[in-house]
């Protein structure tokens, strides 16, 4: 039995590397800190392996991965922000964090999505990428973050919004440039 | 446009609509400038989303890293499962030689018990914060399975591994607790202390010195270490 318990637990781990750059992504995308992800996908990893037996439809792989990420960065903020109520978290924005656009960069357009991005609450930040990066329905989505449908929808679209705005409307017009001049 | 609201008209760019909704969406988008000119951006934000995270930074190593690690844990499965098959083959061919296969079943079960009784229970407690409450729990679970299992005769092995902020539970002039985890030491061999030293080099970087209490192992990474057990079949708790 542990022989075979080995062998599926070797073939969860290379269904794992396969979506492990999704994960990795995702947890990029809500934290903006390349080493903060790491521990997240890392720690996703240790709790999908020791509960794998939990998983009970394999086709659910995806979605249960997810949820688990979307607990560890909850019990990440339980640990760090201290937070009275957690709910406070779905609209807890990190630009007073660390971002890792400086100023000279924002100009570029990556550069500014992911800084944009990162200036949505929390909560709108997490149905976003999920559904625009891995294309979860909105019912995997619902279910993955533990929230209403309509909830979904209504952040989606706030997001959107907020986005559409940081970008086509307080975008900067012109990039200062350094022009030569004749001596 | 203002009979489409904003979340349906998401809706109908991220596919959730069903055929007969999409069917209405398309009716008004096709009469409507306003709309189509809306459709267009949501779509163009997708896609800026999209764009800017493909490639994040960390991914490439991150991805190398992982992948070495599966190659070797894929090997070592196999060479299992020859040595196992081997095993079993020659087993059989023995007692066939010998015996019926009821002896086989009963020589299997032998072994199987013979395994979990000789078999220590082993068990991780991963501690990664400093705030006193969790550093006490985790003192007072260890030393709680600890004494149940000597009470009940019983074998365990007992790992507490900290990382971050957990470190401090193990820094010689910081710990709390360094009078109780010396009397834990000397009156339970099966317990080890572990620190990770990326957390340690941390510190030091910062500038600040760090020394251990006596007696603590260290190891390169705590993530590592945890999965390196979990492999090796030890049970995980978080405090």
């Amino acid at each position: 039995m542990k022989i075979l318990s080995l062998l599926c637990r070797t073939d969860l781990q290379s269904q794992l590397e396969k979506i492990r750059p999704k994960l990795y992504r995702v947890a990029y995308s809500w934290s903006h800190n390349a080493a903060l992800a790491d521990d997240l996908v890392q720690e996703t990893m240790i709790k999908a392996l020791q509960n794998s037996g939990q998983l009970r439809n394999p086709d659910s792989l995806n979605g249960w991965l997810f949820t688990i990420l979307a607990n560890c960065w909850r019990d990440y903020f339980r640990q760090h922000r201290e937070m009275e109520d957690i709910e406070e978290l779905e609209d807890y924005r990190c630009v007073d964090e660390f971002t890792p656009e400086d100023g000279h960069a924002q100009s570029q357009l990556v550069s500014r999505v992911r800084h944009a991005v990162s200036r949505l609450p929390l909560g709108q930040r997490q149905v976003l990428t999920l559904v625009d990066l891995e294309e979860f329905s909105y019912v995997e989505v619902s279910g993955i973050l533990d929230i209403p449908v309509g909830t979904v929808m209504s952040r989606l679209c706030r997001a959107r919004k907020a986005l559409k705005s940081m970008l086509y409307e307080l975008a900067p017009t012109t990039a200062k440039v350094s022009h030569i001049r004749r001596i | 446009m203002s009979k489409i609201s904003d979340e349906y008209l998401n809706a109908f760019v991220d596919n959730q609509l069903d055929a007969e909704e999409k069917g209405l969406a398309f009716d008004a988008i096709g009469k409507d400038d306003a709309l189509r000119g809306a459709v267009c951006e949501v779509r163009e934000l997708k896609e800026m989303v999209r764009h800017a995270y493909q490639d994040p930074p960390g991914y490439r190593r991150l991805r190398e890293k992982w992948r070495s690690r599966i190659q070797l844990q894929s090997l070592a499965a196999c060479l299992m499962l020859l040595m196992v098959g081997g095993l079993s083959g020659w087993l059989v061919s023995t007692i066939s030689e010998s015996g019926t296969g009821r002896e086989l079943g009963h020589l299997f079960q032998a072994i199987s018990r013979s395994d979990r009784g000789s078999e220590p229970s082993k068990i991780m407690i991963y501690v990664g914060n400093a705030n006193p409450v969790r550093l006490r729990a985790a003192l007072d679970e260890s030393e709680n399975l600890l004494e149940d299992y000597r009470r009940d005769n019983q074998k365990l092995r007992l790992e507490i591994i900290a990382n971050d902020s957990g470190v401090d539970l193990l820094r010689a002039g910081v710990s709390r607790y360094a009078g109780r985890i010396a009397m834990m030491q000397a009156r339970y061999p099966n317990l080890s202390l572990v620190a990770c030293t990326q957390t340690l080099n941390k510190l030091q970087r910062r500038g600040v010195a760090v020394r251990l209490l006596p007696n603590i192992k260290t190891v390169t990474s705590a993530a590592d270490e945890i999965r390196k057990r979990l492999k090796e079949g030890w049970d995980y708790v978080r405090v």
